[in-house]
């Protein structure tokens, strides 16, 4: 058998990709991950010439590691650019009206409250507005479900209310109600009519029982008056 | 001359008031799009953030330390909404727009819509991040905090945020290649 000599000019048969893959799994490991390690300095150009060297020389022959860095490179260059938005063009007149717009609104609102106070006049027209208040409410007439006042005041005995009070309030409210029946009872002493018994009568019957009292005073003064008057001499 | 006459802005000048909202109006805008994915509650929560800051001018940071706050005033915002949201989801919660309305007036229309289109794409894969991953790169490579600034904000180490910051960049860009963005 005749064995050809072997032509040294001739080029290295090209070794497989797997042929490298395997030599490194069974030695160093694979490179991917160290070059996952140095992705971010890489695309940053942080690394020094003799590392950058030799990732650029596993990006040639690694596709998978060639896709990430250029996706990391795209995100780097992407990312900075996604840090403002544009909200739309009518964005800034809507935060206006919503801050400086209305904040102007609600201090006009309290320099006309605060002009109206500083009134000269304020005085009167806020007592002449609780005095009209005041009438209207004690003019009003009572719902009929309500108690005549000194049912009420029947009604008002401390006991139940004055139990989930304090001994301070206690105190104060059998005062209140102590000097209510005291009024009711010298409103009735002075009212004393003729066969009118005092129980159960209306706020109007006070009124005009009071009114007739004292017309009859004033009746009684009148007459006083003419029979202490000095009669005149007879010519 | 008075403080206060010093600085128009905290003097609650509306003109100075009105240069500041154009200033940090797309910054804050971009952060809580990133943060809810829905263009109008980001505007909407954009215009709270502003109220917030109208309300407390008084408080406003000097020049160096005004976007940490005010990013910082957003970020707060976004998560009590998201709270919100996840305790009362809408009724209709309306699709994610397709594309992230970036300011590029330099680019051109074409290369503007392919920027938008990327845009987008990133945007989507940073909503696959874990949580912390995704607030560092917004802050950091988004916005372009500091590292200490940012530590500040989130309530984690300088350190956490020096580490995930690569790591988080490097799990997006493999997030990019599983959806084709790096072939």
């Amino acid at each position: 058998m005749h064995d050809a000599p072997l032509n040294p000019y001739l080029p290295d048969p090209p070794v497989a990709l797997d042929l490298t893959r395997a030599i490194l799994a069974r030695t160093s490991g694979s490179p991917c991950l160290r070059v996952q390690d140095l992705a971010c300095h890489f695309v940053d150009g942080e690394l020094e010439a003799t590392q950058e060297r030799l990732v650029r020389g596993h990006l040639d022959h690694c596709e998978d590691c060639a896709h990430l860095m250029k996706a990391l490179a795209l995100a780097t260059t992407l990312l900075p650019r996604m840090a403002e938005a544009d909200p739309g063009p009518w964005f800034t007149a809507r935060v206006m009206r919503a801050t400086v717009h209305a904040t102007r609104r609600s201090h006009e609102w309290r320099a006309t409250w605060m002009q109206l106070l500083h009134r000269p006049r304020i005085a009167l027209e806020a007592a002449y507005l609780g005095t009209a208040v005041s009438l209207l409410g004690l003019s009003l007439p009572m719902p009929e479900s309500l108690p005549a006042p000194r049912a009420l005041v029947r009604t008002l005995s401390p006991e139940p209310l004055l139990v989930p009070l304090k001994a301070p309030a206690q105190r104060m409210l059998g005062q209140l109600v102590a000097a209510e029946k005291r009024t009711v009872a010298s409103v009735q002493r002075g009212l004393k009519l003729d066969g009118a018994a005092a129980e159960g009568a209306t706020s109007a019957g006070w009124w005009q029982r009071g009114s007739v009292r004292v017309r009859g005073w004033l009746r009684g003064l009148k007459g006083m008056s003419e029979e202490k008057a000095p009669t005149p001499a007879n010519p | 001359m008075p403080t206060s006459l010093q600085d128009p802005l905290r003097n609650g000048d509306p003109l100075a008031w009105e240069a500041f909202v154009r200033a940090y109006q797309g910054r804050v805008y971009g952060l809580a799009y990133h943060y809810t994915t829905q263009a109008e509650d980001a505007r909407d929560l954009t215009q709270d953030v502003f109220v917030r800051i109208y309300q407390n001018l008084a408080m406003l940071p000097g020049e160096e330390g005004r976007l940490p706050w005010i990013l910082r005033i957003t970020r707060n915002a976004c998560i009590d909404h998201l709270r919100r949201r996840k305790a009362r989801p809408p009724l209709w919660d309306g699709p994610a727009e397709e594309l992230f309305h970036l300011r590029s007036p330099e680019l051109n229309p074409e290369e503007a819509h392919l920027e938008q289109v990327r845009a987008a794409r990133v945007h989507q894969a940073l909503q696959e991040l874990t949580y912390l991953n995704r607030e560092i790169l917004l802050l950091k490579e988004i916005q372009g905090l500091k590292v200490e600034a940012i530590a500040e904000i989130l309530e984690v180490p300088v350190g956490t945020v020096k580490s995930r910051s690569n790591r988080a960049r490097l799990e997006l860009a493999q997030k990019l290649t599983a959806i084709g963005m790096g072939a």
